[in-house]
């Protein structure tokens, strides 16, 4: 697996390049409802509202974000799933 | 000895199938009239829905049967119709299996299976929401509750991503505000948005639009709300992220999925939405294989209009590939969503691959557009009124030299 760049290495990854809004904060959403509780999303996103979406979801759910990496032509944003479901 | 004649097969009868097959024979009536191409339409339904009005159905007593038409009033004579449900797809093999076991073999292939409403994929919401999603039957039962509704707690919203028609469920919000104060009795009446989206429509121009008017007329929202199960006895409403609402009156957008066939045929992702090429409606890995409207996994909505504007592409690259004409036509991703806000006004969402959504205010000339269109629908189908969309939307494909 490629480096993360974070030193965290993702459960899974969500490929949203290419996508504009919803597109990545849909894809971050259904990834989050198959995950568990310790898992770590990666999402990939071109569109420049990913990372306000995806922060200001974390902030509101007690999600995490634990990287925002700047590649060349997109983004990656790492959350940790920390609070899911009924707990 | 006749060259055998090319087959194509064109896999489901809702807007996207009808046209493209409808498209296919007008585009190839010579070689169709000549014996070298034959169109096969499948469709296991010959009913006909137009969709977008299961919101009237559900919000303004319109009656189911206006939404519904026989599929062969719609499709030109030169379509061979096959009356049956496609059971399976083999990409490799190149065929189409039916539900009387026949094999039907092809040459180019366009799916249109659509989308599933599924709301058993939540806990508990199947038994304890109704929705405007499902069929003209569905969408009437929340009507005939709305009526001996007098008051308590309405919640409306998106049970799950994606769903077909991204404008409705604020839709429904707005015209379940209409309903009440038509009834008089809107103070009786607390109206609650519930969408998963970080704002009440996700697209933010377009969520500027609707906020204030939601605020303005009472309507709370409810944001990052991602339904995780609902608890019919205790007419609550559960989300993911740990909150709760509790209700008298649930209206809820099932997530959807792709079809059946789709699935069981393994030519989906997870989620039954088929790996599609945005531009040329190709299927990734096929060169004769298409996909078309709800029932692609690409990244625009899941409308009639869409579904229409991407089976031009299809139709319209099959043509040439058959003529060997060397074009390749590529969809832009041209999005154009009427978007009902109450009190007779409409908006539309409008974007593209390359055009983010823009600020559109609703008018009442926008909202006569909209009822003007839904009357036209059923003309539409038959492909010989896309000039009119031409002038109208200007450019929604490209054409390339191969």
């Amino acid at each position: 697996m490629a480096s993360t760049g974070s030193g965290v290495k993702p459960t899974t990854v969500v490929d949203s390049r290419g996508t504009m809004c919803p597109g990545p904060i849909t894809d971050l959403f259904r990834a989050y409802r198959n995950a568990n509780v310790g898992d770590v999303i990666e999402l990939l996103a071109t569109d420049p509202g990913a990372k306000s979406d995806t922060d200001a979801w974390a902030r509101r759910s007690g999600n995490e974000v634990v990287a925002v990496i700047d590649e060349k032509d997109y983004v990656r944003i790492q959350i940790r799933v920390v609070k899911k479901g009924k707990q | 000895m006749a060259e055998p004649s090319v087959s194509i097969v064109v896999v489901g009868g809702g807007s996207g199938g009808t046209l493209t097959a409808n498209l296919l024979t007008k585009q190839l009536a010579n070689e169709i009239h000549a014996g070298q191409v034959t169109v096969h339409l499948v469709s296991g339904s010959q009913q006909h829905i137009f969709q977008p009005d299961y919101l009237h159905v559900a919000f303004a007593g319109q009656e189911p049967a206006e939404l519904v038409r026989d599929e062969h009033s719609l499709v030109k004579q030169d379509v061979h119709m096959i009356e049956q449900s496609a059971e399976r797809i083999d990409l490799k093999a190149q065929s189409v299996t039916l539900a009387s076991g026949e094999r039907l073999r092809y040459d180019y292939l366009v799916i249109a299976t659509g989308s599933v409403p599924n709301p058993k994929a939540i806990p508990g919401l199947g038994e304890a929401a109704l929705n405007f999603h499902t069929s003209p039957e569905e969408s009437k039962k929340i009507w005939d509750l709305l009526q001996q509704f007098d008051g308590g707690h309405v919640v409306v919203g998106i049970a799950g991503v994606p769903h077909k028609c991204p404008p409705s469920p604020n839709e429904a919000a707005f015209l379940v505000d209409d309903y009440f104060r038509k009834r008089g009795i809107r103070d009786k009446v607390k109206l609650t948005f519930l969408t998963p989206y970080p704002r009440p429509y996700p697209a933010e121009p377009m969520s500027r639009v609707v906020e204030p008017r939601f605020q303005k007329r009472g309507i709370e929202i409810v944001t990052f709300f991602n339904v995780e199960s609902v608890d019919p006895a205790k007419r609550t409403i559960y989300s993911l992220e740990g909150e709760s609402q509790s209700y008298d009156l649930l209206l809820m957008v099932p997530p959807h999925r792709g079809a059946d066939v789709v699935i069981e045929s393994g030519i989906g992702d997870a989620d039954g939405w088929i790996p599609t090429n945005k531009n040329t409606m190709r299927i990734v890995g096929y060169e004769n294989a298409y996909a078309v409207g709800d029932a692609t996994n690409i990244p625009v909505s899941k409308t009639g209009v869409t579904a229409h504007l991407e089976s031009i592409v299809a139709a319209s690259n099959i043509a040439s590939s058959i003529r060997q004409k060397n074009e390749l036509y590529k969809y832009n991703g041209r999005i154009h969503c009427p978007f009902e806000m109450g009190s007779g006004t409409a908006a539309f969402v409008i974007g593209s691959y390359n055009m983010p959504v823009k600020e559109i205010q609703p008018t009442r000339i926008r909202y006569m557009m909209k009822k003007g269109f839904a009357k036209f629908y059923w003309q539409t189908l038959s492909g010989n009124w896309d000039w009119i969309f031409n002038i109208y939307f200007g450019e929604t494909h490209t054409v390339e030299r191969t």
